[in-house]
């Protein structure tokens, strides 16, 4: 087996890559997710996003903290289908329809394009 | 553990389990460390994590694809395959697409095969299966997920409550917040015990009677078992373990899982203790099947209670878990070589002397910078100065642990509106606030959110001196 050095397990991205996407044009952090795969496997990132960024502020030349995350949305761990049938949603839909004080408007979950609020993303 | 045995079938061998430990151990110990293969290059890996975080150990679990082997609990007859390119063309076929890999480099899939839209949609059929993502499920599979679907209803929705506070884990900073917080509060942790990840192989280190030469891990303990005796003594903590915080809707909803499935719980105010995740770092062939990192390895050697007796370990890297993980190693019967990359501070010194008593082989000021193979396993590491003095060690090993600073755990924080920034002194992404093991921060909606602990990017709560720490 060749020497290699795995920034991503889940699919399969080694550093080497990630600087050579760098070098492509991939400037940054969103670009290279969705170029390299780097934080979109089954883990989401947790095994990788910080490693991705950490590496990408060195390729740069900036400061880390310069870098915000990728949008890391619900759910936090795969479930299954099984699972989320079995989940009583109606208090979801109630509390989306709600007008809650300092909440958003009234939306379906389906059209609102960023249902955790966190801005920004795909 | 009941003692008792029963039999899976991994790839049409019958393997005798001992039962109650997860897929994962029971193929280890009967000598299967490659649990699947990477999608691209084909590279052997193993059980890693053991906290179903990872894609490591997605196999095909009685003909359902993509199932942790880490978190299934083995059954009398239960059938486990691998699900990779090796287990759909077999091995040598493999070997010969594995070669292919180099003509599919990152992101290829933008630029080729994307024309004429007719034959895309061909050649993804081809390549997917070529990646080992598996099978489509048998057909009992199938049907018994559309008996599931086709009846919602069919089983009463759950309801996790609604709290004046929701803790969310349960080490040490998350005891201490849930002890700190007013009115009715539930505790929750992904762990089976109040304390968090250490504290059963803390438990474990004690009953071979090692602690009393190991003021660090003897003042660890003595600290998580005080703090759950006092949550146990609360009124107004109800805990809430093996179950999971898998996401949180703002201002005030959380979505738990656990074996029953999913649940709703409300609470008006959250306090974030969700610890860290190990980091094994990039160094050539990272990824080797029994590269582990601390908090892995104390759940299969607790939880699982995985048979290492007579296993060749290295424990490299630093900190706390380095001497927590060599002192569970060599309680559980694993032969010990302890590598720490720094030289010893005044606890450490301490376990120095132990790791010599206790007939630990050891390498100071080293770091890894490759691991070898055998066999689809680790089997040697190399490890090399910090200091550039060219020094060098080659380490034969069955398993190699790399402890050190964890990543902060970040995923609910960030859900609840939480900027984080990345900020490598404290371990990777925090949310951004004050330095330290415990600050609040505004949310965009409800009260403000306090986070503790290595969430907070500070070092476990378990190894700080008294005067380092922050009372709750």
């Amino acid at each position: 087996m060749s020497g290699k050095k795995i920034l991503c397990r889940c699919e399969d991205v080694t550093v080497e890559e990630f600087r050579k996407a760098y070098r492509d044009g991939f400037t940054e952090l969103e670009s290279l997710k969705r170029f390299t795969g780097v934080a979109t496997g089954f883990c989401q990132g947790k095994g990788c996003l910080c490693e991705a960024a950490m590496e990408l502020a060195k390729l740069k030349g900036v400061e880390p903290g310069e870098l915000p995350p990728t949008n890391i949305r619900p759910p936090a761990e795969p479930l299954t289908f099984g699972e989320l049938a079995s989940l009583e949603v109606t208090p979801l839909i109630r509390d989306l329809e709600d007008d809650r004080p300092g909440g958003r408007p009234a939306v379906t979950a389906a059209a609102d394009p960023d249902p955790i609020g966190n801005g920004g993303g795909e | 553990m009941s003692g008792s045995i029963v039999t899976i079938v991994f790839e049409g061998k019958r393997l005798g389990c001992r039962s109650g430990i997860s897929v994962a151990a029971a193929l280890w110990e009967n000598g299967v460390r490659v649990l699947s293969h990477s999608p691209k290059y084909g590279r052997p890996r193993g059980v890693l994590c053991a906290r179903g975080h990872c894609t490591n150990c997605l196999m095909r679990i009685d003909g359902v694809p993509n199932v942790r082997a880490c978190q299934t609990t083995v059954r009398d007859g239960m059938t486990v395959e691998r699900q990779d390119s090796g287990a759909f063309y077999g091995d040598i076929a493999q070997k010969a697409l594995n070669l292919g890999g180099g003509l599919m480099p990152v992101g290829f899939y933008y630029k080729w095969f994307t024309k004429p839209a007719a034959l895309a949609r061909t050649f993804t059929q081809v390549i997917r299966p070529v990646t080992g993502v598996g099978r489509l499920p048998d057909e009992a599979a199938i049907a018994e997920d559309k008996r599931i679907l086709s009846a919602p209803g069919e089983a009463e929705p759950r309801d996790a409550g609604s709290w004046d506070c929701i803790v969310i884990g349960a080490g040490a900073a998350g005891m201490a917040e849930a002890l700190a917080a007013s009115g009715r509060v539930l505790l929750v942790d992904d762990t089976p015990v109040l304390g968090g990840q250490r504290r059963p192989a803390l438990d474990v280190v004690a009953g071979q009677g090692l602690l009393d030469r190991m003021p660090l891990l003897a003042d660890a303990r003595g600290k998580l078992v005080e703090l759950a005796d006092r949550v146990a003594a609360a009124g107004n903590i109800e805990t809430a373990l093996s179950t999971r915080v898998v996401g949180a809707f703002q201002p005030d909803m959380f979505l738990l899982a656990d074996s029953e499935g999913l649940s709703i719980a409300r609470a008006a105010e959250v306090r974030w203790a969700g610890g860290a995740l190990d980091v094994l770092g990039l160094f050539v062939n990272n990824d080797l099947p029994g590269l582990l990192g601390p908090r892995g390895l104390y759940r299969l050697l607790t939880a699982d209670e995985l048979n290492v007796a007579g296993t060749r370990a290295v424990v490299t890297g630093g900190g706390f878990d380095l001497w927590l993980a060599a002192a569970l190693l060599h309680a559980r019967g694993a032969s010990v070589t302890a590598a720490p990359g720094a030289p010893a501070d005044d606890a450490g010194g301490a376990m120095l002397e132990s790791a010599a008593r206790l007939g630990w082989r050891l390498h100071t000021g080293m770091e890894i910078s490759e691991a070898r193979e055998r066999g689809g396993s680790v089997s040697t590491l190399i490890l090399s100065s910090r200091n550039g003095d060219g020094a060098r060690a080659e380490v034969a090993c069955d398993m190699a642990v790399i402890a050190g600073r964890g990543k902060p755990a970040y995923d609910i924080a960030y859900q609840l509106g939480a900027e984080l920034v990345l900020d490598p002194a404290r371990g990777g992404y925090v949310p951004r606030g004050e330095d330290g093991d415990r600050f609040a921060i505004d949310l965009p909606a409800g009260s403000p959110l306090i986070v503790a602990g290595e969430a907070a990017g500070a070092l476990p709560r378990i190894c700080l001196a008294q005067d380092e720490e922050v009372n709750a």
